[in-house]
C-alpha cells in the first residue's frame, strides 16, 4: 500500500489533489481512499489531505501517520516540520520554481522533486489571480514522480470533469517535473520526527472553551485588505475644484450646513454654480449607466440656498494684493486670499460687481439677489471692492509698485464677429452687449423677428431674453447641429420648449436691408449657407463644411452675434504670453498673474472659480512658502492607507449593490409661465433626498458593509477610521468584494 | 453496476434519492432539508436530484426538516432527511413524533460530537441520544455499507410488520468525507427492491381523520406494546430484507451483527462503525500470532440484537466493548446494553467497557492493541476505561 500526504492551505484544492491521485489508481483497478483532515479553519489555513492506494482491498480507516511520499502545494509551507513520519527515501514533491537541488540541504534523507505548479496554473487561468488552483498541475507531477502513465493521469483529470487548461496543466507538469532521485540513507529513520507528546488540554472550567483562538490566523494570509481613497469622477472634472462627492455625502447625511461648508472651502459661488454651471460632473457621473446622473447642479443650489456656514479665515497677514476685475475669477481669488489673511482690493471698471455674472447671465437663470448674497459673503472676509476704476497699462504698473501681488482677471473683452458686409450693419448687435443692455432694461423687441447666431450659452441666453422682451419670432442659427452646441443641454431644451427655433447647419454670410422702397417688407435679409458635418476637428466635434450653391435668405429685424470672446491684452506689453501661472511684467519684482478667462479662455463660471482659487494658492505659496493644498486635503484622507490620484471608473464600482432610484429634477415654471418675463425658471429642489443617490465612488462613506461581512470579525470601525486586525485577518477578500465603491483592495504580502 | 469513487455522503444521498424516485408511481418522495456539517453534502445531493414526483423542501431548522418529512410520510410519500449532532438534538421532538406516528421515514445521520465545545469529528453520542425512541438504529462502517443499508432501511421500515422509522449512521469524515470505490446501483434495481409505499394509516382527504389526538392511558400503553411487538420482529424482517437485497443487487449487506473469529475466542471485542473495521485488522494480526481473540461488529443497535450477541459470544471468557460515545454517569452505551444482554444468561464472561475515540479521536490499531492487552490481562472488570486519554483519568483532579 502506498500512502501520500498532501500539505496545502484551505481553498487550494488539496483534497481534490488527493482525489485526483486516488482516481488515477482507481481507474487502473486499485483499491483507494482519499480524504481530508477537516477542521473549523477556512480559507488559508494549513491543511492536510491524504490518499492511499493498494492492489488489495484497503481496510485501514485511520489517518496517515507514516506516509510514503508527501506533496506540498504552497511554497510557504516548506519546512522541516512537514516531513513528520515520512518514510526514509520517500519523495517530497514541492510546488516551487527552484530546482530540487535548492532544497537538498533542508531535506537530505528524501528524494526531491519540484515543479512550478503556480506558474502553470496561472498560465492556464486556473483559480483566481490571488489563489491559483494548482492541483491539476500537481497530479501530473505526482504521476511522473511515481511512474504512472501520462494517459492514466489525464484520464483521472477528465474523470473528475476537468478539461481544457487543467489537462494542459497536468501534461506540462508531467513533462516539466525536475527530480533529484537520490538521498542520504542514515540507516535509522533519522528524519522521522518523534511524535510530540500532546500537551495537557486546559480544563473546560478554566474557561478554555471560550478563549480566543490561539492561532494567529493572519499568518496564513497571502494577501491583506487595505483602504484607499480614489478620485471620484465628479471631483476630477469639476473646473472649480469642488469636493463634489464630499458635499453630496454631507447632504445625504442631511447635514446641509456641512455641505455648504465643504463648498465654501473651494468656491464662494455655490449659489451661482448651482444655477448656471454646465456641470461636467453630471456628464461624468458613474451613476449614468445605472439610472442617470445625480442632479449635482441642483443639489449645489440646495446647499447654497438652505445651508448656513461661515468659513473662518485661516490667518492674518500684512501683504496687500490687488485684483483687477470683479468677475467670478477675480472675486474667487480675492475671497481665498482674504481667507489666507491678505489685504485684498478688487478694482472693477464697471459700475457693478460681478462681471459677466451680472451682465452676461439673464435674471431668469441667475437672479441678482443670489449674486449679491455671494458677493456680500466675500466682502465680509474683508475684501475691499471698488467700482468704476479703469486699469490701463500705466495704472497696472502703479499698482504693482504699491502692492505685493497683482491678479488680472479682466476676462474676455474682445468679441468675435462675423463679416456680413456693411449693408445692414446697424441691424447687427453683439450678444454680450445685448445682454448687458437687457440687464440695464434698455431694450424692448416687441414684434421683432430676431436671429441669434451661435450655439453657446450667450446665444441661448440672448435668444431667450429676446423672447422675453416681446420678440415675435426668435431663430437660432448655428453652423453645426444642437448635439454639438457648447451650451448647457437643459437650457437648449428649455429654449425649444419656449418656441425658439433652431436653424441647424446654417452659416450667415451676408446681411442687407430689406427696403420697403425696393419692394421689401422692412427689416433685413440675412443670406445663409447650408453646411454639412465633415471630419472631427481639434475640439473633437465634426467640422462644418459649406455646401456650394446652397444659399438661402432669412428675413429678420435684428441679428445678435454670439460667437465667443477672446482676451483683450492691451493692458500688457506687446507680445506678452498670457497664461495661467506664468508671471507677467517680468521687469518688475511684484508677482503679476493673469487669471480666469483672460488666461484660460475657458468660458465657464466654474472654470473661472477654479482659476481664481489656483491663482490665490499660487500667490500664497509665492509670498509665504506654505503649501495650502496639503493642509486642505488632510481632512479628506480619512485615515486611508493609500491615496490614489486615479479616477474611479464605473467598472470599478459594484453597481449590483445599489438600488435603482429615479433622479429628482425639481420644479420649474412652465413655458407659458416663463417665456414673457425674467422670473427664475428653475425653482430648485424641495429637499436634498437626491443626494442619497450619490454612489460615493472611491471614497468611504462608512456604509459598514465591510464590517458586516467580515467573517472573522477582525474589522472594526472607530469613528471614521477602520482597523483591520491583521494578526487574525486571513485575507479572504470578502470585505473587498463587498465594498460597493472600490475603497478596499487586496495587497499581496 | 457502476463503481465510482465517491464519499460516504454521496453514497447516502444517492441511496435516499434513488429510494425516493422508486416511489414515483405511488405518492412520490418528500424530504425536508436543513444543512449541518458534516452531512450537508447529503441534502445537497438530494436537493439537486430531479425527482419525477415529490418535493424537496428547504426549511429553517432541523425541527422543521423532520416536520416536513413527517407530513410527507403521513400523506403517503416515501420520506427521508439527514442531520447530525446538535442538529439532531434540535430535531428531537419531531424525531419522537415520527416514531410514535409509526412512519417509515429513513434518516441518515452522520455521527458528530455534540457540543459545546464545538467539535465536528466522529462520536455516536448524537444518535445514541435517541436510543429510547421508537426508531430502528443501524451503524455502518464504510461507504458501500451506508448506501446498501440506506436502501435496506426503507424496505425494513415500510414492512407492514414493522412500520417504524430507521436512522442509518456513519462516522463523521472517516466515512462521510472519504472517497472510496462504491458500487452505485441503477434505478431499475432500486425500483425492484423498493416497491411503491402503501402506508396503511396514511391521511386521505376523502376520509378525514385526526391522527395522534388525545388517548386514554390504556390506549397509550397498548400503542407502546404494539411498538414493542414490532421491535421484536425487526431481527427476523431485517434478515428477510438482507436476502432480498442479495437477490436484487447481487451482493450481500452486513447482518445485524457480524462475527469474526469468535468460534473459539477467549477474548472478544465488541465494536461498531469504523472502529470495527480497524479492530478486525488487529484481530486478524493477533490470530496469526496465535492469540484466541475475536470480534463482534454490532450494526443493529435498536432493537439491540440480544439473542444473536449471546450466541456469538457463547465461548468467550472476556468481552471488551469499544464505545465511541459516553453516557454521562454511566459509561459507553454499547457496553451498558452488552452487560444487560448477558444479565441472567448462562455466560459468566467478564464484560469490560472501553471509551475509545470519544470526541472524534483516531482509533488506531495501536490503541486497539492496548485494549486487547488490557482485556486479556484482566481477572475482573472495572469501570469503563478511558483509552488514549492524556493525562489519564486518574490524574484529572
Amino acid at each position: 500500500m502506498i500512502e501520500i500526504r498532501v500539505h496545502g492551505r484551505g481553498g487550494q484544492g488539496g483534497v481534490t489533489l488527493a482525489k485526483l491521485i486516488a482516481t488515477t489508481r482507481f481507474l487502473e483497478g486499485d483499491s483507494v481512499q482519499a480524504f481530508g483532515l477537516y477542521a473549523a479553519e477556512r480559507s488559508g489555513a494549513p491543511v492536510q489531505a491524504f490518499c492511499r492506494y493498494d492492489a488489495e482491498p484497503i481496510t485501514n480507516r485511520n489517518l496517515i501517520y507514516e506516509p510514503d511520499h508527501i506533496v506540498v502545494l504552497d511554497p510557504t509551507l516548506i519546512s522541516a516540520a512537514i516531513t513528520g513520519g515520512l518514510k526514509p527515501g520517500g519523495w517530497i514533491l514541492l510546488n516551487a520554481p527552484e530546482p530540487p537541488e535548492r532544497f537538498r540541504e533542508e531535506f537530505p534523507a528524501h528524494r526531491l522533486a519540484t515543479i512550478d505548479a503556480t506558474a502553470i496554473a496561472r498560465d492556464n487561468d486556473l483559480g483566481t489571480r490571488s489563489v491559483p488552483i494548482v492541483n491539476t498541475a500537481l497530479v501530473g507531477a505526482v504521476g511522473r514522480m511515481l511512474g504512472f502513465e501520462l494517459e492514466s493521469v489525464l484520464a483521472s483529470v477528465r474523470h473528475l470533469g476537468f478539461d481544457g487548461g487543467n489537462l494542459d496543466a497536468a501534461r506540462r507538469a508531467f513533462e516539466g517535473l525536475r527530480t533529484l532521485d537520490e538521498f542520504v540513507s542514515s540507516g535509522e529513520s533519522e528524519s522521522t520526527l518523534p511524535a510530540p507528546t500532546p500537551p495537557r488540554p486546559p480544563s473546560f472550567l478554566d474557561g478554555a472553551g471560550g478563549a480566543l483562538p490561539q492561532i494567529r490566523t493572519g499568518q496564513w494570509a497571502s494577501q491583506q485588505p487595505r483602504r484607499q481613497q480614489m478620485v471620484p469622477p465628479c471631483n476630477h472634472v469639476c473646473p472649480a475644484g469642488n469636493d463634489v462627492q464630499g458635499f453630496l455625502q454631507a447632504l445625504a447625511r442631511e447635514e446641509t450646513d456641512e455641505a455648504l461648508d465643504i463648498l465654501l472651502r473651494v468656491s464662494p459661488f455655490p449659489g451661482v454654480c448651482g444655477r448656471v454651471c454646465p456641470a461636467p460632473c453630471m456628464d461624468n457621473c458613474n451613476r449614468i449607466g445605472l439610472d442617470g446622473a445625480v442632479n449635482v447642479r441642483q443639489l449645489e443650489r440646495y446647499a447654497a440656498d438652505h445651508g448656513t456656514a461661515v468659513v473662518e479665515a485661516i490667518a492674518e497677514r500684512d501683504e496687500q494684493v490687488a485684483v483687477v476685475g470683479s468677475g467670478p475669477a477675480g472675486l474667487t481669488a480675492a475671497y481665498h486670499l482674504a481667507r489666507f489673511g491678505y489685504r485684498v482690493t478688487v478694482l472693477e471698471a464697471g459700475e457693478e460687481l460681478g462681471g459677466l455674472l451680472r451682465t452676461g447671465i439673464p435674471g431668469y437663470r441667475l437672479p441678482d439677489d443670489v449674486t449679491d448674497r455671494e458677493i456680500d459673503r466675500i466682502r465680509e472676509h474683508g475684501v475691499e471692492m471698488r467700482t468704476g476704476v479703469e486699469v490701463d497699462r500705466e495704472r497696472l504698473l502703479e499698482l504693482a509698485r504699491s502692492h505685493d501681488a497683482i491678479l488680472v482677471a479682466t476676462g474676455l473683452q474682445e468679441l468675435r464677429t462675423l463679416s456680413l458686409g456693411t449693408a445692414g450693419a446697424e441691424g447687427v448687435i453683439q450678444g454680450i452687449e445685448f445682454l448687458e443692455r437687457v440687464h440695464h432694461e434698455e431694450v424692448r423687441l416687441d414684434g421683432e423677428r430676431v436671429i441669434v447666431v451661435g450655439g453657446g450659452n450667450t446665444a441661448i441666453d440672448s435668444a431667450r431674453s429676446a423672447l422675453r422682451l416681446g420678440a415675435q419670432r426668435v431663430t437660432i442659427v448655428y453652423r453645426r447641429t444642437p448635439n454639438e452646441m457648447p451650451a448647457i443641454g437643459e437650457e437648449v431644451d428649455q429654449a425649444i420648449e419656449e418656441g425658439i427655433e433652431i436653424e441647424s447647419l446654417t452659416l450667415p454670410v451676408a446681411i442687407r436691408e430689406n427696403c420697403e422702397s425696393d419692394g421689401g417688407t422692412g427689416g433685413y435679409l440675412l443670406t445663409c449657407r447650408s453646411m454639412e458635418l465633415g471630419a472631427p476637428d481639434e475640439s473633437g466635434r465634426r467640422r462644418p463644411m459649406e455646401i456650394p450653391d446652397s444659399d438661402f435668405i432669412l428675413p429678420c429685424d435684428r441679428v445678435i452675434l454670439a460667437l465667443g470672446q477672446s482676451p483683450d491684452l492691451s493692458v500688457f506689453p506687446e507680445g506678452t504670453e498670457v497664461r495661467e501661472g506664468s508671471r507677467l511684467l517680468g521687469l518688475i519684482e511684484t508677482p503679476v498673474f493673469a487669471i480666469g478667462d483672460l488666461a484660460t479662455a475657458d468660458g465657464t463660471v466654474a472654470g473661472a472659480i477654479g482659476s481664481g482659487r489656483r491663482s490665490a494658492l499660487h500667490i500664497h505659496e509665492t509670498l509665504s512658502g506654505e503649501l495650502m493644498e496639503d493642509v486642505e486635503h488632510t481632512e479628506a484622507r480619512r485615515h486611508v492607507d493609500v491615496w490614489r490620484d486615479e479616477v474611479v471608473h464605473p467598472e470599478a464600482m459594484r453597481m449590483h449593490l445599489f438600488e435603482l432610484a429615479h433622479r429628482s429634477n425639481g420644479a420649474g415654471l412652465s413655458p407659458w409661465e416663463r417665456s414673457w418675463n425674467f422670473h427664475e425658471v428653475h425653482q430648485g429642489l424641495d429637499n436634498a433626498g437626491e443626494a442619497k443617490r450619490c454612489l460615493s465612488c472611491g471614497v468611504c462613506n462608512e456604509c459598514d458593509r465591510c464590517v458586516t461581512f467580515c467573517p472573522e470579525g477582525v474589522l472594526k470601525r472607530v469613528g471614521n477610521s477602520f482597523l483591520f486586525d491583521y494578526s487574525f485577518c486571513k485575507g479572504c477578500a470578502m470585505c473587498a468584494s463587498e465594498c460597493p465603491r472600490n475603497v478596499i483592495f487586496m495587497s499581496q504580502i | 453496476m457502476a463503481v465510482e469513487l465517491v464519499t460516504g455522503n454521496h453514497a447516502a444521498g444517492y441511496a435516499l434519492s434513488a429510494a425516493g424516485e422508486a416511489n414515483r408511481n405511488a405518492r412520490g418522495a418528500v424530504c425536508g432539508i436543513y444543512p449541518i456539517t458534516p452531512q450537508t453534502e447529503i441534502v445537497e445531493y438530494v436537493a439537486s436530484f430531479p425527482f419525477t414526483k415529490g418535493e424537496v423542501v428547504p426549511v429553517e431548522s432541523e425541527h422543521s426538516a423532520m416536520g416536513v418529512s413527517i407530513g410527507g410520510s403521513l400523506a403517503g410519500a416515501r420520506s427521508f432527511t439527514a442531520s447530525s449532532s446538535n442538529g439532531l438534538a434540535y430535531m428531537v421532538e419531531n424525531i419522537m413524533v415520527a416514531g410514535f406516528y409509526r412512519l417509515p421515514i429513513v434518516m441518515v445521520a452522520v455521527n458528530r460530537t455534540l457540543g459545546p465545545p464545538w467539535n465536528i469529528w466522529a462520536d455516536q453520542g448524537d444518535t445514541l441520544m435517541l436510543r429510547d425512541f421508537p426508531w430502528i438504529q443501524l451503524y455502518c462502517q464504510d461507504n458501500q455499507e451506508v448506501l446498501d443499508t440506506t436502501l435496506l432501511a426503507f424496505r425494513l421500515a415500510e414492512d407492514r410488520r414493522i412500520l417504524l422509522p430507521v436512522v442509518v449512521c456513519m462516522d463523521a469524515f472517516i466515512v462521510s468525507h472519504t472517497q472510496m470505490e462504491t458500487e452505485l446501483p441503477p434505478q431499475d434495481r432500486v425500483d425492484r427492491y423498493l416497491p411503491p409505499l402503501d402506508l396503511p394509516h396514511r391521511l386521505r382527504s376523502e376520509h378525514p381523520v385526526t391522527l395522534g389526538g388525545l388517548v386514554w392511558p390504556n390506549e397509550a400503553m397498548f400503542h407502546r406494546a404494539e411498538i414493542d411487538e414490532a421491535m421484536d420482529r425487526v431481527p427476523e424482517v431485517f434478515a428477510e430484507c438482507q436476502s432480498a437485497f442479495s437477490k436484487v443487487f447481487g451482493r450481500t449487506v452486513d447482518s445485524a451483527i457480524e462475527t469474526y473469529e469468535t468460534g473459539d475466542a477467549e477474548s472478544v471485542l465488541i465494536a461498531s462503525g469504523t472502529i470495527a473495521i480497524t479492530a478486525r485488522e488487529v484481530v486478524r494480526r493477533r490470530r496469526e500470532a496465535g492469540e484466541k481473540v475475536g470480534l463482534v461488529k454490532i450494526k443493529l443497535f435498536r432493537p439491540f440484537p440480544e439473542a444473536q450477541l449471546r450466541a456469538a459470544c457463547r465461548s468467550a471468557a472476556r468481552l471488551g466493548v469499544l464505545d465511541r460515545n459516553y453516557a454521562a454517569g454511566a459509561g459507553g452505551i454499547f457496553w451498558q446494553d452488552t452487560r444487560a444482554t448477558f444479565q441472567g444468561s448462562a455466560t459468566t464472561a467478564l464484560i469490560q467497557g472501553y471509551l475509545t475515540g470519544v470526541g472524534g479521536g483516531d482509533v488506531t490499531p495501536a490503541l486497539i492493541d492496548a485494549v486487547l492487552d488490557d482485556l486479556m490481562a484482566r481477572s475482573e472488570a472495572s469501570r469503563p476505561q478511558w483509552m488514549g486519554l492524556e493525562p489519564p483519568k486518574e490524574d484529572i483532579a
